[in-house]
Formats: structure tokens, sequence, C-alpha cells
């Protein structure tokens, strides 16, 4: 299936084709961030993208999950794609905690994909994929985007623009007090928002979502605790040593030249 | 350990409560619903808005319910603390099947059972 074929003129109307199909299959999408998509009877089952972290990232950052647990399933030799659902059964992780966990990336991974146009996508067959038991129609997903580009601003250009922004603490993010009436969801955010990670970086580093991190980082910026490079002040004089006089003599200051004068 | 339709099923089997929804605390997702709980579409971001006020007030803490009462229900909210993101429990109570007592009450039972 090619981007130019008259039913799939974007990947949400491809995904509704496939639903009404009840197909199975694995879409693979081209591009920045790219990705694929899980499709099971025409349900979408699970998204993997680098845009924003998956279920085990999820799991392992947020340590709801130990690394070691992780690693011991894995060396059961049990199925990589049941690994989440024999730590279920195992009573390592909750059956409701997967459910939500499986379902949040399932969502983020959609925002994620929504946040810039594919340069194209291939339906190939089904591939494996972490089972969480999550199954979503496509239409719930074309409806939670567009509230969620909604909350984040009106057009998708600037959305995208702040997901990729690298925002760094103002002066506001060193009043103790005034950070000590923070969440400790928003401290940590802050903390994280060093001016060299992006919210994608971020939301990797801490284990949640892209979205939430956004919406955190939101907040953070409405109260005057960050500020975008774009809005930092110019940088202070610099206190390098002058140029010696012989230099400044061989390339003179283009002020130096006379003002133009009004001709008579 | 029960799924979360489970936990929903006992939630809207509470006296008085007729719609409940799980909510993520920060997105606003909804992960799971029972009955019609309209209001629940913007319950976390009701949640948000009085969080941020609070702060702004100088209250520290997290918030931990809201309710809102009309002539013919209570819309109730809970957070749900978990490791990560915290999530909403949304409840409509019939104000005529019950009181807000009890109702809160039972539905802090829940609470307390949903992730377990």
């Amino acid at each position: 299936m090619t981007p130019d074929a008259p039913t799939t003129r974007n990947v949400p109307a491809l995904l509704a084709g496939l639903h009404t199909e009840k197909a199975t299959a694995t879409v693979l999408v081209s591009g920045t961030p790219g990705g694929a998509i899980h499709v099971r009877d025409g349900m979408v089952v699970g998204m993997e993208t680098p845009g924003a972290p998956g279920v085990e990232v999820l799991l392992l950052k947020s340590h709801r999950i130990a690394e070691e647990d992780w690693t011991a399933v894995r060396a059961t030799g049990a199925d990589p794609a049941r690994v989440a659902l024999e730590l279920v059964a195992g009573g390592l992780l909750g059956a409701a905690e997967l459910e939500i966990t499986g379902r949040a990336a399932l969502f983020d991974a959609a925002f994620a994909l929504a946040l810039t146009s594919p340069d194209g996508w291939e339906v190939t067959a089904p591939r494996s994929l972490l089972d969480t038991g999550t199954a979503v129609s496509p239409d719930r997903l074309v409806t939670e985007n567009a509230r969620r580009l909604r909350l984040l601003a009106n057009e998708r250009g600037a959305t995208a623009r702040f997901a990729r922004d690298r925002l760094e603490p103002a002066p506001e993010a060193r009043d103790p007090r005034r950070v000590a009436r923070l969440s400790a969801r928003h401290r940590t955010v802050l903390t994280a928002a060093d001016g060299r990670r992006t919210p994608r970086d971020i939301a990797f580093t801490l284990g949640r979502g892209l979205f939430a991190v956004l919406l955190d980082l939101r907040d953070l910026l409405a109260e005057g605790f960050l500020r975008s490079p774009a809005a930092a002040p110019a940088p202070r004089p610099s206190t390098a040593p002058r140029t010696s006089p012989a230099a400044t003599a061989a390339a003179p200051h283009p002020t130096a030249a006379p003002l133009p004068r009004r001709k008579r | 350990m029960a799924s979360l339709d489970t936990v929903l099923d006992g939630v809207v089997g509470t006296p008085g409560v007729t719609a409940a929804a799980l909510l993520d605390g920060v997105t606003g997702l909804s992960y799971a619903e029972r009955g019609e709980p309209g209001p629940a579409q913007d319950a976390q971001e009701t949640a948000h808005l009085v969080s941020t006020h609070l702060n702004r007030a100088g209250f520290t803490g997290e918030l931990e319910s809201i309710v809102v009462t009309t002539t013919a229900h209570h819309h109730v909210t809970t957070r749900v603390e978990r490791q990560g993101d915290p999530l909403l429990l949304f409840a409509l109570v019939d104000r005529h099947r019950t009181n807000i007592t009890w109702a809160l009450r039972d539905l802090a039972e829940h609470t307390g059972r949903l992730l377990a």
C-alpha cells in the first residue's frame, strides 16, 4: 500500500480502513520520528516510536518495575512479547497497572507521531510487540490527539516546535520559596529542564509520557520558572582582553566611517 | 489482581454511584469508564485549575479530592496515588440515593483497592 492510494491519504485514514477490514498488520511509518503501529483484528494494540517512551521505559525508568525483575523474567526464556504479562502473573505488577501503562504508552506514541507529517508508510505482516492487552479503535486515537493538540495550542506547528524546545531555568527557578510551592512532579521536571534536554529527552529520562511532560513544562513556563532559549537576555559584555590598538587600527570599525551627508 | 473493568464495576456497584471513570491525573486520558460519566471529561482540567490556584495562593501539598455539587448530583473526583503520575477516580453520585459522607467513605475504599 502506498501513500498515493486514494483510501490512504494519511495514517488515520489507513488505520480506519484496516479497522473496517478487521485486518491484522503492522504499519511502518517513515520520517521523523517514525515508528511502528501494530493492528490486530482492526484494533490498534500498540505503537512504538523513538518520539515517545514505550511501555518498557515507562515501567523501568519510573521504578514501577525493578530492572532486575524485568531481566529475571527475560532470563526464564519467556516470549519477549509476554514479558509484561509474565510480570503480572508473577505478582510483580498489577493487572490494572499494566493496562494503564499500556494504554498511556499507546496514546502517547500516537500523539508523538501526530506532531509531524510522515514521509510515508508501509503495511507489513504483523510483527511482535510487548503485549499489554490494550486495544483501541483508530477513531478514539484521532479524538484524543485532537484534544491534546487543542490543550497545548491551536496550531499544530506551534505544538511541534514546543516539543523540540530546550527550555532552561528562569531566574524564578532559583527562588527556593517559590519552588517549594510546586508539586513534587513539577519540581522534578524543573530540575530535568536544564536547557540541554528536549521534552522528549525529559520524558525518557523520567519514564513519563511526552504529552504529560509537555503539560508540566507549559505550567512551569506560565509560572515563570522556565524560559525558552530565545527568551534569554543578551549575553553579558565580554570580559576578554581587548585587542591591541595596532590590530584595531588595521581593521577600523565600520561605524568609524563618516556619516552620510544630505546632498544639496 | 483486579483489572480496571472489575474495579470500576465495583465502583458503580456502590449505592448512589451512577457512573464512574478512571482518568490520568496529568493528561486527562480516560483509562476506563462505566455508565455515562459525561462530566468526567472536564474533571482533570478542573483538578488542575484548582491545584494551580491553590499553589499560587501559597498552599503546599497535593490536592486529594474535589466535590462539585449540583441540584441532582455530586461530582466526586479523588486522586489515586501510584508510582509515577497519579490517577483520578471520578464518580457521579445521585444525591437522592445516598449522602455524600457515605459515598466518600465507599469511594475511598475503592480507591485503596484500585491498584492493589
